[in-house]
This record gives C-alpha cells, structure tokens and sequence, in this order.
C-alpha cells in the first residue's frame, strides 16, 4: 500500500520474524548487544509506553484506509490468516491449512479450531466471509484492502472452519495479500456495529485488545488474557503476553520524541532518526531495523511528458545525482544504497549496481545527444526555447528530514548537468493532489505490500488509469506490453521457478529503462530503552508485536 | 531620540540593506553549493557558524537568506499597511453605519486566528514567499487598520484640520496632506515592530513546512532542517534562530526610538 | 451608556462578527483546491468508488449549488449542528470537547504567567537606576523577539534533555506543564512588559503622581494604586488580541510538546482537507476571542470608570 508516514533504514541482514521464532528473537535483529534478553527471564506486568512519530490514524480498524500507522498498532490487536515465518516463507497463521485449484480459481482456506475473538465470538470460516466483504464494501472506504482481495469474487462457508473463495484469475499473490495487517480479522459481530464504534474499539483476536482511545493523548491497549497462540511454542510458559497493557503515543516532533526516549518517559519509539541510530549503542538503547516489504524507497521519473519521455534524459538526469555518497552521510550509515525496485526482504528482488552508477561525464553526453545542448544565462539547458526544467513534489510526510536533504542534494547536482529542479515541500493532501494532476517530473512514493507482486501495481500500465479519486500507483508512468504481460504471467503461475524468472525479466525491463532511481529499503527503525526486552518478532508487514516483550520491573 | 539610539538604529539599517542586497561582501560563499564530506562541521575558522547536513557553510546561508526573510518582512508589512490605511481611513470618515460595517468586518478578520488563515491561504494557493507575504499581511491588517481608524478620528476634530477647513482646502487634500501623515507617525513605530513580527511569522509557516521552496537559506527553513539535528549539531538551529531575534529586536529598538509606543494595538 | 444597553450592543455586534467568520470560513474552504467527498470518504488516495464518492456528495449536499450549501451550513450552525469530523467521522462537537480543555488550560496559563512575569518586570524596570532600565529593556525586546518553534526546542534541549529538570512530553503531570507554558508565555510577557512599562512611565511621570509623590507617597504604595491601574489598562486592551495569539502559538507549542489540543486539531485538520472540524475550530476560536474582549473592555470600565479615552 501506498505509505503515509515517515521511513527510516535498513541494516544488511535482517527481515520480518515470526511469532514462532519468538524466543530467538528475543534479542534486537542488529549488531547492538542486548545480552540481557537472552540471560534474563521474562516477567509479567507493567506498561510500556511506545510513542510513534507517524500521524494518529483516524480509525483504529486498518480496513478503513490502509496505512502503515495503522499497521503498526492494530499488529498488537488484531491478527492475519497467514504470516511470514523467519525465512520469509508464507505460513498458515490463523488459518491452519490452504490448498488451491488446477486452474488457480478456487482457494480453499481451513481455519484453526480453538480461537476466540475479544468479544467471545469464535473464530469460525463465516469470520473470514464478514472481513473480505467488509473489505469488499465500498462504504468501509478501505483502500490497501481493498486492492489486496481485489480478485476474490466469492466467499463460502463449506463448513465451521472452512471456507472456499473464487477468484476472477488465478492470484498466487493472495496469500502474501492475506497476511497483512490491512487485511487481518476481526470479529464479525464487532464488524456489525456502525464504522464510528469500531474504529475505536475493533476486536480481534491478538495478544492485546484496545481498551480505550483518548484521541491526540493514546490509545491504551491492555493483554488479552484470553489470548491462545495459533502454534503452540513449547519453549514458552503461558500463552498471554508479559505486559499488561500498552500506551501507545503520537509524538510527532523528532526531537521531541528522542528526548522523551532519553529520559525514560517512554519505552519505544519509531521513525528513529538516522543520526540516534547510530549513536544507539552507545546510548544503551536497544534497535531494531525492520525494514518494510514490497518497493524499495525509489524516485519515479514521469516518463509520460517531457523532458522524461526521453530515455536519454531519465539516464542522464540518474547518472548526474550521486546517490551512494549522500545516502551514506545523510543517513549516518544506518541505511544501505540499494539498486532494486522491490525491499531487501523480497527474495526475488534484482538489481544491476552498474546501471546506476554516477556519471556525469556520460550525463552531459546523453543530453548532448538528447538535443538540449544550448544553456541559458543561468546555466540550465534550453531548447527550443524551453528550459530542462523538472518538477518534483516531496510530501513532508512520507519524506523523512534525511531524505528531504538527499533530494537538495540531486537538486544541487542536477544543477551541475543543466536540469533545473524545483522542489515543492507539500503537506499530504496536497501532494495527492499534485500526483492526480500530473504536475510532477519525479517523485517518491514508496509502496508497502508483501510480495513482488507490488510490481504489477506498480508498474502494469492499467495502474495507470486513476481511480476515481484521481490517484495511481504507476507514478512512472511505464506502458510497456510487454512487461505487462510479465507481471500478469507471473501473478498466475504455479510454478515457483517460473514466477522468479518472470519477474526477474520484467524488473530488467524498469530498471534498464531508466524509469527508475532506487535509492535504499523503506526505512523501518525502532530504538528502545534499556529496561525493554523481547524485541523482535514482527509481523509480514514488518511491523513489531509486543508479545514477547517485557519490562525490567 | 538619543544619540546612541540613532547610530544604532543606522548601523542596523546599513547592515540589513548589506546582507539584502549585496550578501556576497559579507559572504562571498555559495549558499547553495554543497559538499557531504564536511556535512557537520562544527562552528570554526573555516565555517564561522558550521556546516549544515549537506556540508553548506551556514555563516554564508544565514547572510544570504536575510533577503529572503527581510523581503517577506518588508513585503508583508507593507501590505498590511496598505490595506489598513485604507480601510482605516474609509471607516474613520465614513457615516456612522459604514465605520460599524467595517468595524464588525474588522473584528472578523482579527478573531479568526492568524494561523489558521495563513494555513487557508496556503492551503489555497499552495506554499510560497507570495503566499506567505500575503498570509502574514493580511493577519496583521486588521490590527493596524484599527489603529489608523482611531488616529484619523481623533484628528477629525483637530485644530489643525479646522484651520485647514478655514482656509477651504478640498476634502481630499484635507485628507492626504493632513489626515494621512498624522495619523501615520505614531504608526511607523508600530511598522518597524510590525517587520520584526513578518520575519517570525514568515519562519513560523516554513518551520510548519509551508515556506519557501528548498534550496532557498530562508531563515525558518533553516530553524526547521535544524530541529532534526538539535542534540547532534546546535549550531543548524542556532545562528538562523539568532538571526530572527537580532532582525526583530533591531527592529522594535528602532520603532522605539522613532517614538512609538506599543500603546495600543 | 448604561451597561445593559452595552451589554445588548456587544451581543449583536457579537453575532454580526460570528456570521461574518462563519461567511468567511466558507469562502475560504470552497476555493481550497480538492474534492471534499475524498477527504470524507477517507483522504486523498483513497480507492474510493465513483458510486462511494456519489453518495458522500449527496449525503453532505456538496453536489448543490453553493448559495444552497451556504444556507444549509447557516441554518445547521445556528442549531449549533457542526456536523461530524470527515476523518474521525465523530460529531465535531465531541472531539472538540475532549482536547478543547487542554488547550484553554495551556492558553491560560501562559496568559496568566505572562502577565505576572510582565508584572514584576514592569515593577523592577521603573524602580531600576538607568543600567537596570536598560537592561529590563533589551531583555523584554529580546523575549517578544524569540521565536515560539525555537524556543520549545531549545528549552527541551536545555531542561529536559541536559538537565532532566522537566518532562519535554505531556505526562498528565503539572511539571509536564512548565515548559510549554513557559514556551508561550515568555514571548508575551516581553511584548507585555513593554507595554505596560510604557503607561507606567507615563503615569509615574504625571501630574497626578508627582504630587503625590510630594505628598511624600513612596513610589511602591504609588505603583500600587495609582501605576498598576495604567499599566493594565493598555494590557487589558490587547488581552483580547493575546489570547488569540496564544491559540496560534498554541498550534506550534502543542506539536513541539507533544500535548492534545486544538492547536493540534486545527492543524491536522487543514492538512486532511476536514471541512467540519475547521469551521467548528475557526468559529470557536472567534468565539473565545469575542468573549475575551468583552470580558476585557467589561474590566477596563471597571478599573476605569472615569472612561478614559482609548
């Protein structure tokens, strides 16, 4: 799904854990030493406080909308049919076992028995058919959602814990779409209730539920005593959660957040600025790099109007920013170049370093070529009478302050070859707006999903049609037949061979093209205090759950 | 006012139009080129007041973008001005029933809080140095409108304005060579301060995001790139932020001297 | 004029500034640039369906005319109907209520502190010698001068960070209070002191208190009865103007500090292109300041009923 809110980076090496791998990820997924969660043992009780740099979401229920603010809370409450184990690998989670059709069109979803929700609901195969519908309705307004079961055409419920989807094509992207928090299950009774009640109290049923929602202030979760983890883990004593409840905050301000941090008035926090993070261990403050599934962070070059629709001049415009150098100043060395489209935490992602290396012996050379070879007083490159001017809108959102200054820097570079880029610094809504309009040159707009199949939303040229509040995925604006024949190909095969080297071919396409600058893995850093334990397990989305974690008391 | 006052007030004033208009004499630097391998340095004999995170010498950046802060100052004040000498006057001469009109329509232009119509207008035309100077001015028209109304007023009654009558000057000339000027001399005090507040302002909607376009060194732009970096390098958020305050204490100790009063808004 | 006709022509004069605000407020809204169905069916981006988006329009009659929708938003506000929020989808009223408090609170305070602040400067500042005055002087410039976004972060830095005296995020706690409040109070208690320093010498230096003075009054018991009364005065009169200040302060203090509030409100409001919650914050806001003023002008007349001209 599209993000809204801030990123952090990646550190080499670490991805999603599950649940079931819990106790070895009891310690932080980085080089930081946190040798007290292995000796020490767990204890129950007390309440962490976590303070999330990203905006409060305006429903608690990640159905409605879609973002990854919503992800990283509903993880504690609510859970998914399936889920990432510690190889990447989908596995069943709430769901026991699946199985599907010859012909792709029928999946067939066995629950596990056993599982309640909060409200004493059972989780039963009619469950599954209230949420995908409550997807499916348009009045849920739910946008990642949505597009993830956007092929399921009907649910139903065989028996009890059985349920038979048919799909419009064959989709083996379903089961990565299901493990999402955005497509998690909630209890259908709470479903009922009208939208203002469950967003702010959804029940699902996770580790903890919400128990109250002081808008602006917190949102206060507590333990669900009731909880029962769908694969049993010998290794632990008891099936609820340490902490007794959660406070979980918005504070918005870096500084402030960080501050807070420092004198212990909360336990966690998100969105941890480049420069904590490297500082982190000699802070005494616990990390942990999760970076987020689907794109990597990546400028898009608008490849619909000019001057992009000239592949010369996307190549020069890549070969004259450097991004390696400001990536590893700017981000302290706390995030990695990478060179794909997809996440470091996609196994079929590809990239070809040589492609973007900085040149701007050969930048000078393609514009030569390009035909903008006359220069105006100012030093931009003219012609025709028309300056090489470009356009790029930076949401202050999406945009963390490091990457705002990345882009100053391409600015300043780009300068040096001719371009003139002007950046507008935009609140959301106005960037939004900018996108649908089409009044933009480049752009980042990173994509959280789990799978390669973010690629086909990305860059299918149907993703190019917008939806009718204007906007679309496909910011590129790539129309290639071929690719999209690729990445319809490789959504349907059974073949895992197959589907790898399908993909494979068509990210060559996207990236030998040039539409594409990637810059590093969407940034997904928490640093927490030294009191906190039994950090680690993460969801498919690569968002945390607090299960495992506990408090010095 | 006293002697020292008034070479304060020059030097000042010679010091601005400096860093305005010819920012290379006190800076010959680029304020734009970057360098990351000197990203954070700290304040010293190579960079007077440090690096920023692109290794942009801010000495050279906060000279620089005392045109752009001052301009908005000026720019905005001039416009609230503008429009507050006329609204002002109108509903100082006016009968009775327009001077209420326009009174109730200033009170609702006072009422709705300044941000909140800074953002509307931003929101409307997208962020800018224009936006912005229209935002600000607009916010503080209101308050100097009044002022100017309450001025005229009471000259109305003058001795001076009855002399004038006396000798049959026209209602115009009245109005420009005798209401206008004297109305306008207790409010040039107010005027100075007035620029220091734009310049605050004008950093306030950059700091919110909603300023000047990068790579442009306006002083709120800095304070907001700065904020990031407080813990690690004070010295981003430091000399813009001194900048701001050295702009608007020299402007109100200025005002001060003309004479002014901050007596009533 | 008797205090009740004041009082009757305050009121409608009152109501005329409310409308005018509500008038503009929608002016202002209808020429932002976006569809407000989208921000209602979920904010921009969203996969809204061209039927789902259909249905918003007719649900919040924004598919009729304007000068229709105009009557409808007047008739509903004079029911005091602000509608419900597009992004919380909660009655307006509701989350207004829950952070208001914070807000008033933190407003207040500041209000309070600047004025004591003002208060003891002003009196130290006119019984100083000439360094002493000058001193005062500079120092009260130099705090109207300080930037709110600037000095949060700096008293962060400085007592929170360095000293750990106090806490830089809300924690429910009155300590949790001093900074912001310290934040929003010091830039105006400059700008208070100034003006009251201003009246004060003035009046210190009337008729009225020079013979007193050669009465042998000391100049403190003077200050007392006969200062304070003109210092406040010009105080009082801008109260109105401060206290609408601080909510705009109030917008950046609250996100420094991390603190609920309207300031808060407003701002996420704007950004989310949330009709309902603006114009009930903007009414509001207008609202408090009308009151204040009166409130002000009602404790000018009494500090002054001789009715010195303004």
């Amino acid at each position: 799904m599209q993000r809204t809110s801030r990123s952090s980076r990646i550190l080499a090496g670490s991805f999603a854990l599950p649940l079931i791998g819990a106790l070895l990820a009891g310690c932080s997924s980085t080089g930081t030493s946190d040798s007290t969660a292995q000796s020490k043992a767990p204890v129950t009780g007390g309440t962490m406080v976590y303070a999330s740099g990203d905006a409060e979401p305006s429903c608690l229920d990640p159905h409605v909308g879609g973002n990854y603010p919503q992800a990283l809370v509903a993880s504690q409450y609510l859970e998914s049919l399936f889920t990432k184990d510690a190889n990447g690998e989908i596995i069943p989670w709430l769901a026991e076992s699946t199985e599907v059709s010859e012909d792709g069109l029928t999946r067939t979803i066995t629950l596990r028995d056993g599982i309640k929700f909060t409200d004493g609901t059972k989780l039963t195969a009619e469950a599954i058919k209230a949420n995908i519908e409550h997807l499916k309705d348009p009045n849920t307004a739910s946008s990642t959602g949505y597009l993830a079961v956007g092929k399921v055409v009907s649910i139903d419920a065989k028996d009890e814990l059985t349920a038979v989807l048919k799909l419009s094509a064959p989709d083996n992207a379903l089961l990565e779409s299901l493990s999402m928090p955005w497509t998690a299950i909630e209890s259908p009774k709470a479903l009922e209730r009208d939208q203002s009640t469950n967003c702010t109290s959804p029940v699902g049923t996770g580790p903890f539920k919400v128990d109250s929602w002081e808008h602006q202030k917190a949102v206060n979760l507590v333990r669900n005593d009731d909880y029962v983890l769908p694969v049993a883990d010998t290794k632990r004593t008891g099936n609820t959660a340490y902490l007794d409840g959660i406070t979980w905050r918005f504070i918005p301000e870096a500084a402030t957040r960080y501050a807070a941090l420092q004198s212990g008035e909360v336990d966690v926090i998100d969105n941890a600025q480049p420069d904590t993070i490297s500082t982190a261990a000699d802070s005494g403050f616990g990390h942990l790099d999760a970076p987020r599934p689907g794109s990597s962070n990546r400028i898009e070059l608008n490849s619909s109007k000019a001057p992009f629709d000239d592949q010369r001049v996307r190549e020069a415009f890549i070969r004259a920013v450097d991004a390696n150098t400001g990536v590893s100043s700017l981000f302290f060395g706390t995030a990695q170049r990478s060179n794909s489209l997809l996440s470091s935490v996609e196994p079929l992602a590809y990239s070809d370093a040589a492609l973007f290396t900085t040149d701007t012996a050969r930048a000078n050379t393609l514009l030569d070529e390009a035909g903008w070879n006359e220069r105006d007083e100012q030093g931009f490159r003219v012609k025709d009478g028309k300056r090489l001017s470009l356009r790029f809108p930076v949401s202050t959102n999406q945009s963390v302050p490091a990457e705002q200054s990345l882009f100053e820097q391409f600015q300043a570079q780009a300068k040096a070859v001719g371009f003139e880029v002007k950046i507008d610094l935009l609140d959301l809504s106005s960037w939004y707006g900018a996108l649908a309009q089409h009044e933009y040159n480049l752009v980042s707009a990173p994509y959280t999903k789990v799978g390669p199949s973010v690629l086909r939303v990305l860059y299918h040229s149907d993703s190019t049609v917008p939806a009718p509040s204007g906007y679309f995925a496909n910011n590129a604006q790539v129309k290639n037949e071929k690719l999209d024949k690729l990445l319809v190909e490789a959504e349907e095969t059974n073949d895992d061979a197959q589907r790898a080297s399908l993909y494979e071919q068509a990210q060559k396409i996207v990236l030998e093209g040039y539409y594409v600058l990637p810059l590093y893995d969407q940034q997904n850093h928490f640093l927490y205090g030294k009191n906190v334990h039994g950090v680690g397990a993460t969801t498919a989305v690569s968002s945390p759950i607090y299960y495992d974690t506990f408090l010095d008391q | 006012m006293s002697r020292s006052a008034k070479i304060f007030s020059t030097i000042v004033i010679l010091v601005w139009l400096l860093m305005a208009l010819a920012p290379s004499l006190l800076a010959p630097g680029d304020p734009l080129a970057i360098n990351p391998t000197e990203a954070f340095q700290k304040p010293g004999l190579a960079h007077f007041f440090g690096t920023d995170e692109s290794g942009r010498d801010i000495y050279t950046r906060v000279i620089h973008g005392a045109g752009d802060s001052l301009a908005i100052g000026l720019a905005a004040t001039a416009l609230g001005m503008g429009l507050a000498i006329i609204l002002g006057t109108v509903a100082a001469l006016s009968p009775r029933w327009l001077d209420e009109v326009i009174l109730r329509v200033l009170e609702a232009l006072y009422a709705i809080p300044s941000l909140l119509m800074a953002l509307l207008i931003i929101a409307f035309t997208g962020p800018g140095v224009g936006p912005a100077i229209v935002a600000v001015g607009l916010s503080t028209a209101p308050g100097y409108a009044r002022l100017v109304r309450s001025q005229i007023r009471n000259l109305k009654n003058s001795e001076m304005l009855e002399a004038a009558t006396v000798l049959g000057r026209s209602n115009w000339l009245k109005v420009r060579n005798h209401l206008i000027p004297n109305a306008l001399k207790p409010l040039m005090a107010l005027v100075t301060l007035g620029i220091g507040q734009a310049v605050i302002w004008a950093a306030a909607l950059s700091f919110l995001g909603l300023g000047t376009a990068p790579p442009a060194p306006e002083w709120g732009a800095m304070l907001s790139a700065g904020r990031v970096y407080l813990h690690l390098a004070w010295w981003m958020s430091l000399f813009p932020g001194l900048a701001i305050v050295a702009v608007a204490v020299s402007a109100t100790v200025i005002g001060r001297a003309l004479g002014g009063k901050v007596k009533s808004l | 004029m008797g205090t009740i006709a004041w009082a009757g022509r305050k009121i409608g004069g009152a109501l005329v500034v409310l409308w005018l605000v509500a008038t503009a407020i929608f002016i202002a809204i209808r020429l932002i640039p976006g569809d407000p169905a989208e921000a209602i069916m979920g904010g921009p981006g969203s996969q809204a369906s061209a039927e789902a988006l259909a249905a918003a329009r007719a649900e919040y009659a924004l598919d009729q005319p304007v000068f229709t929708q105009y009557l409808l938003y007047l008739g509903k506000l004079i029911t005091l109907d602000f509608g419900s929020s597009y992004s919380l989808k909660q009655p307006v009223t509701e989350v207004m209520g829950e952070v208001l408090p914070n807000t008033l609170w933190l407003s207040l305070l500041a209000l309070a502190a600047a004025w004591l602040m003002a208060l003891c400067f002003a009196a130290a500042a006119s019984n100083a010698g000439r360094f002493g005055s000058w001193l005062g002087n500079l120092l009260e410039i130099i705090a109207a001068a300080v930037p709110h976004f600037w000095l949060g972060a700096v008293l962060i830095m400085l007592f929170s960070s360095a000293l750990g005296w106090f806490p830089a995020v809300d924690n429910g706690s009155a300590q949790g209070l001093v900074l912001p409040v310290l934040t929003l109070a010091l830039p105006l208690s400059g700008f208070l002191t100034q003006l009251m320093r201003d009246s004060l010498s003035e009046a210190m230096g009337s008729q009225f208190a020079l013979a007193a003075r050669a009465r042998g009054e000391s100049r403190l018991t003077l200050f007392w009865r006969h200062g304070l009364r003109h210092a406040a005065l010009p105080a009082l009169n801008l109260t109105g103007w401060a206290f609408s200040s601080l909510l705009s302060g109030a917008v950046v203090v609250e996100a420094i500090f991390a603190r609920p509030g309207l300031g808060r409100s407003l701002l996420s409001a704007v950004l989310a292109r949330d009709i309902p919650m603006v114009t009930g914050i903007a009414l509001f806001s207008a609202l408090v300041y009308i009151v204040v003023m009166a409130l002000a002008e009602g404790l000018e007349r009494i500090i002054n009923p001789a009715g010195e001209q303004r």
